[in-house]
Parts: C-alpha cells; structure tokens; sequence
C-alpha cells in the first residue's frame, strides 16, 4: 500500500487533545478522588489509600450484592432482550399483513422517556390499584396478582421485566436490518436443497447474523452496566435495603449524603468492570475480522 | 509543512479557548456574586434619597421571604430612611451561593441559613461568619428551643424566619373516635386498644405509605425523644460517641413495636405501596382513621372532604414506647448579619423591627402557613383543635434528627433500613447498627474528634 495515502498521526492530535483534556483526565481525577476521605463535611482532602475500597468489597456492607444485582440485571436483561428481539425480528421479516405498524408498535417503547415510562408501570404494578392486578382480578386470576415492585421476592424480577419490554423493539430494529442485508440467494440455494424453516434459520440467518447480536450485546451489556432511570424510577432500589439496588443508583445516593469518596470509588469498580468487559468483548468480535 | 503549521496554530487556539473557557466559569461563579454585589452597590448610590442613605442587602433562598415581609420593610424605611434590597436566589442553588459568598468574604449584609446548632458551626461557622446578636432587644423574646438551635455557647447568631412550631404527630378523625367512643391514647397500650377497636368496625386504623421512602421513617427519630426521657444524657452520649443506637431500649421497643403494628394488620395491606400524597383523600374517605401529620392536615382534608371540618382533625404524639413528649423540630430557616457587614447596626435595627409585637402579628395574620412564630411575644392563630394538642402535652423535646449529630442526613437510608425490617429482611438491632455506622462514617468524614 501507498504510505503516502495514510494521513499521519498527528491529524488526530486535536481530538485526541480534546478527548483527554474533557473524557480521560476527568476520569483519571475521579478514579485519584477513590484513594482520598472527600466529603462534603469538610474541606480537607486526605489520602486514605484502599480505604474506600476495602469499604465497597467488605462483606459487612451492601455493596457486593449491589455489583450482584448490576452484573444480575445486565446478563438477564442482555439475553432476553437478544432472544426476544431476534424472534421478533425473524417474525416482522416475513411478508405479514400491517408490516410496518407491526414494527412500529414494538419499536415505541424504546422511544419513550425512561421516567415517564417507570412513572406509569409504577401506577399499572400497584398492587391494589394496578392495572395489571386489578385486570387479574377482573379475570378470576387474584390467586395471580402480586405485589409486583413492593415485595422483596417480586420486585427484582418486575424491573427486568420492564426494562425488557421497553428494550426488546429497539434491539428488534437492529436485527431486522442485520436480517434484510443477508442475500436471499442464501436462502433460495437452501430450499432447492430442500431446507426446512428451522435448517433455514440455524444454518443461514443466525450465523450471517452474529456480528449484528454481537453489536447488540455490546449495546445492551453496556446499557445494563449504567442503568440508573429505570431503577430510580421504578423502585429507587427498593423494597427495603438494596433489592433492586444497582452501582449507579448506589454512587448517586451516596452523592446525596455528601460521601463522595465512596461513589467515586464505586464508579471506579465499575469504570474496571466496563474497561474488563468491554476489552474481552471487542477482542471476541474482532478476532475473525480480515485486517486489511 | 504549511498544513502542519496550520494545524498545531489551531491546536494552541482550541487549548488557549478551552483554558479560556475554565477560567470563565470560574470567573463567573464569582462573576455572578459580584453582579449581586455591583446590583447592590448600585442601590445603595440610588438611596442616597434616604435619611441614612443606607440600603441592606438581604439574600434568601426563594419562599423565606414573605410578601408580608416586603411590605414591612416599605414601613421600616418610611420610619428609618433605610431601604432593604432583597436578592432571592432559586433554592436547589441557593447553599452553594451562600457558601461561595461566606468562603469569599463578600456575603450580603443579612443572609438566610437554616439553623440546627450542628449545622450553623459545622457549615456556616456562624462563629467567624456572623454577628452575635445576644445583645438585642429581640434575643430574649426568641422561644428558647428555638434559639438553642441558633447558638452557640449561649451566644445567639441568628434570627428565625418561619414558625416551627408544627410537630409531626398522629392526626386522627374525631368523628371515628367518637362514633367508637375511643379516647386518646396515652400509651402503647392504649394504642394498641384503639387500633383494634377500629379494625374491628371494618376501618384500617393507620395509613402509612412506605413507597415515598420518608414518611415511615418519622416513627423513629420522632419517638425517639422519648429514649433521653428514659434516660436523660443520652442525646449528649450520641452526641459524644459515648453511646450507640445499637442496645439502646428504647430504640428497639420502637422499631419492634412499628413490626407489631404491621403484623397486627394496623396498616392495613397496602402500605408498601401507598403515597403521601394520598394522605388526605384516604383520612377524608373514611377508610383509614389516622396517619402521622403536621397540623396543616387538618385543612387539607377539608378541602378534599368539606364535610370534615378542619377541627374534626385531632392530633396526639405518636405514642411508640409509651412516649409522651411533644416532639418538636425547631430547626429551620434564620435570618444572620454578616460579619463582614458595614451596616451591621442597620441590619441589626432591621432584625429588631421585625421582632416588634405588631410586626410579627402582621406577618402572622398575612401568611397562610404561620401559625405561631418562635418569638415569646408573637401572637397565636391556632385553630382549637391544634391549641389543645399543644397544650395536652407539658414536656417537649427536640426530634433526634435535629438533636443528635449524623442522623439527617443519612434519613432515606434509615427509611430504606425501616421497610427492608418490613418486609423481614433486617432486625430491629440490625437497622440501629447500620444508623450507627453510617454516622461513624460521615462522623471520621468530617473530622469529628469525637469518632477519632
């Protein structure tokens, strides 16, 4: 190849300028702060070393079942999603009537504010006045209706069940275009061999479709990592201690209390968790791609 | 190479404007004290008009100052000559202001802050920041729970704003009480003897809504007075780090007996789900009899329910561990001079005009929410029902979020700890262990000598 066709690298030094000065250094600062006593009762800063850190890994406090829950709710929520979103999309693939209001429904939920959304099933999973239970009822299922957000045993499950619904259309969206982009040669050559639906599906769709569910796992693993609104929303990681607590939840309630020390040092265990997920994903996705 | 130098010339500009950019932030926190200043000094040039040619500047959040109190401040400079330019500031900005203002050394002459003896030492430093106003004609008048929250070794800083005197206690429907020919109770016992006799006429006794996250917490740190009851010096022992919530009796009697009270079905079914905001509409519909409230209560559930009339609300201390103390709270928003003042003898004659008997009664009788304001010569507009209450009950005691160190701020975690104990996740002994340390912890934060 032309060496003179590659730009060098110093084309890239302003963003790489502007990248550390406003995303790197700030991180670098916060992760410093985890190793320090900051709070809002004083204005003294001192170096407390792994302090904050034995405090977030100490089995006396909450915070293992809090990174419990976040690593809980990005795996369920990631697999379902994906599960669900593919079955979708292979349905709305096919020549159904109403196609587009089909994908336009299941789409909606995604392009709804997160808060107005957790607002609204916290009023439909009421458990006297809800929707949900007091269709049950209507239907002689009481034996059903539940305490969905109110109760330890249920509250966990519902959230997810939530964010699911809301996530499904989007990550649908995705695998609908990955779908449509696969040749229907592929698909003509299978039936003249005479492939049956599910041959079709296994053989064909889901392998030429696998760098789109990596992306989609990507979206959603980094999603659930950061999820706050829902939560907050929902339950504010109620019933009682932590049943639904997850790390950011946690940082911003301890920013309310003024001990920032310990926020920042639970964002810097998940800023690891990210980086650790992140690298071992990317390096999975990438390694059967050609480099030119 | 022209490309080349092009480039890194734009780089020193975006580094030179992004540096640029910082310092203006900087500049415009102090920026926007200065404005308020350079507002003020333009007032003061513009009331030269005045006898003394004095204008006060007086910053508050927004609701601590009072249209009433405007109007006052048009007779005070009608009799003095001094004007008072006020600079209300939105509240969710307002302690950030107040603090850049103090740590810079250009605060207003007069400026609010909420009191609380720990609060006013700790973040304020009203020692360094403010004058001592112990020797004004209004000190002595300051109702004396009041002014304790305002002081600091006996020397009084600041002035209050708002009338405190609404405690948080149960409100109950009179008619229900007669109808079951119930009498207030006295005890837990007695308590107990009221709430099953309402169950057994088909009515919840208590509404209590766990989903707002605050409100069930009050059964704690409300009752909790009644542990320096049993055991006077306890508060100071908290105070010291000389005693811990943990083992303490009176505590856990009150947590184990909130366990009781939903076990026995007292709360009914949904109070993990109901809101505060429902308070009101549940009293007025009749189906539950009581809830905690302050003595506004009354006159929201006639406005929901007409046919209940404001006096039909009653109220009675929460009466957890037999507790029998009026639990007050007299923390809250206080007027200060600023040390750093040079009209601190106008400020001061302002703070005195507003103490006058008939100043505080026009301020009483033109704002809604007062009832009583904490001066000793303030009239009282209290209804009959909230007179009798208060007059039911001879011991105060100030609540335990305000009386001891490291409790309020930590008051949605203790709430969490309260239904996580519920719904049977936790003990009793266990959320006072967490209570302890989460204060142990934002004690070693801010240094406290106590906790070393």
């Amino acid at each position: 190849m032309n060496k003179n066709k590659i730009y060098p690298m110093w084309f890239a030094a302003l963003a790489l300028f502007i990248y550390t000065v406003l995303f790197v250094l700030p991180g670098l600062i916060g992760i410093g702060y985890s190793f320090t006593d900051w709070s809002s009762y004083s204005n003294q800063l001192h170096f407390v070393g792994l302090e904050n850190f034995k405090t977030v890994f100490s089995a006396d406090e909450n915070y293992l079942k809090i990174i419990k829950n976040t690593l809980v709710f990005t795996l369920g929520t990631t697999v379902i999603k994906n599960i669900l979103g593919l079955a979708l999309a292979v349905l709305l693939t096919k020549s159904i009537r109403l196609l587009n209001f089909h994908r336009g429904v299941m789409f909606l939920p995604s392009v709804l504010s997160t808060l107005i959304l957790g607002m609204v099933f916290t009023s439909i999973l009421n458990p006297s006045t809800g929707l949900l239970n007091t269709f049950l009822r209507g239907i002689g299922l009481a034996g059903l209706s539940k305490p969905w957000l109110t109760s330890p045993v249920y509250a966990f499950p519902s959230v997810m069940a939530v964010d699911i619904w809301r996530g499904t259309g989007y990550i649908m969206t995705i695998l609908i275009a990955g779908i449509l982009s696969i040749s229907q040669d592929y698909y003509e050559a299978c039936s003249i061999d005479g492939a049956s639906s599910w041959q079709k599906f296994r053989f064909i769709t889901l392998p030429l479709l696998l760098p789109t569910l990596a992306t989609t796992t990507v979206l959603n693993v980094i999603y659930g990592l950061k999820v706050f609104d829902m939560i907050y929303a929902l339950t504010n990681g109620g019933p009682g201690k932590a049943t639904t607590e997850v790390l950011y939840t946690a940082v911003f309630k301890k920013f309310g209390t003024g001990q920032y020390a310990i926020g920042t040092a639970l964002s810097s265990v998940m800023f690891v968790f990210m980086v650790a997920i992140g690298f071992f994903m990317i390096r999975t996705m990438t390694k059967d791609e050609v480099v030119e | 190479m022209k490309l080349k130098k092009t480039v890194v010339l734009s780089l020193t500009m975006a580094a030179a404007l992004i540096f640029t950019g910082c310092a203006k932030t900087e500049s415009g926190g102090t920026g926007s004290a200065a404005s308020g200043e350079s507002a003020s000094q333009e007032a003061k040039a513009s009331s030269g008009k005045g006898k003394d040619g004095v204008t006060l500047s007086f910053m508050a959040s927004q609701d601590w100052i009072q249209d009433a109190e405007i109007e006052l401040s048009k007779k005070f400079t009608e009799e003095t000559g001094i004007k008072v330019d006020y600079q209300i500031i939105p509240s969710d900005q307002y302690v950030n202001l107040l603090m850049t203002k103090l740590n810079t050394g250009e605060c207003t002459d007069i400026f609010g802050a909420q009191s609380g003896r720990f609060d006013i030492k700790a973040q304020i430093n009203v020692e360094k920041n403010a004058v001592d106003l112990s020797g004004t004609a209004f000190s002595s008048q300051v109702e004396p729970l009041v002014a304790d929250e305002l002081s600091i070794d006996k020397k009084l800083y600041g002035q209050p704003i708002q009338d405190v005197s609404s405690v948080w206690a149960i409100g109950y429907n009179k008619k229900i009480f007669e109808k079951l020919n119930l009498e207030i109770p006295t005890d837990y016992e007695s308590f107990t003897k009221v709430c099953d006799a309402i169950s057994a006429a088909g009515i919840t006794p208590i509404y209590e809504c766990v989903s707002d996250g605050w409100h069930h917490t009050l059964w704690l740190p409300e009752t909790g007075i009644q542990a320096e009851t049993k055991e006077p010096g306890i508060i100071d022992k908290w105070n010291e780090n000389k005693a811990a919530f943990e083992g303490n009796a009176t505590l856990t009697t009150i947590l184990s007996q909130v366990n009781e009270m939903v076990s026995k079905g007292y709360w009914g079914e949904d109070y993990m789900s109901n809101t505060y905001a429902d308070s009101a509409k549940n009293i007025a519909s009749g189906k539950y009899a009581m809830t905690i409230a302050n003595q506004g209560f009354g006159a929201e559930v006639n406005k929901v329910n007409p046919d209940i009339a404001v006096d039909d609300i009653g109220y009675f201390v929460i009466p957890l561990a037999d507790n029998q103390t009026l639990n007050v709270n007299p923390a809250g928003p206080a007027r200060f001079v600023f040390s750093g003042s040079k009209h601190q003898e106008e400020a001061i004659q302002y703070l005195e005009f507003l103490a006058k008997e008939e100043n505080l009664a026009y301020l009483t009788e033109n704002v809604s929410k007062f009832n009583k304001l904490p001066f000793q010569n303030a009239p009282s507009m209290y209804t009959e029902s909230v007179q009798d209450f208060y007059s039911r009950y001879t011991n105060k005691g100030t609540v335990i979020q305000t009386a001891v160190k490291y409790v309020n701020p930590q008051w949605s975690e203790i709430g969490a700890n309260l239904s996580a104990m519920i719904v049977g996740e936790m003990k009793p002994e266990e959320v006072l262990k967490s209570i302890d340390e989460v204060r142990a912890q934002q004690a070693k934060a801010a240094g406290d000598p106590a906790w070393k």
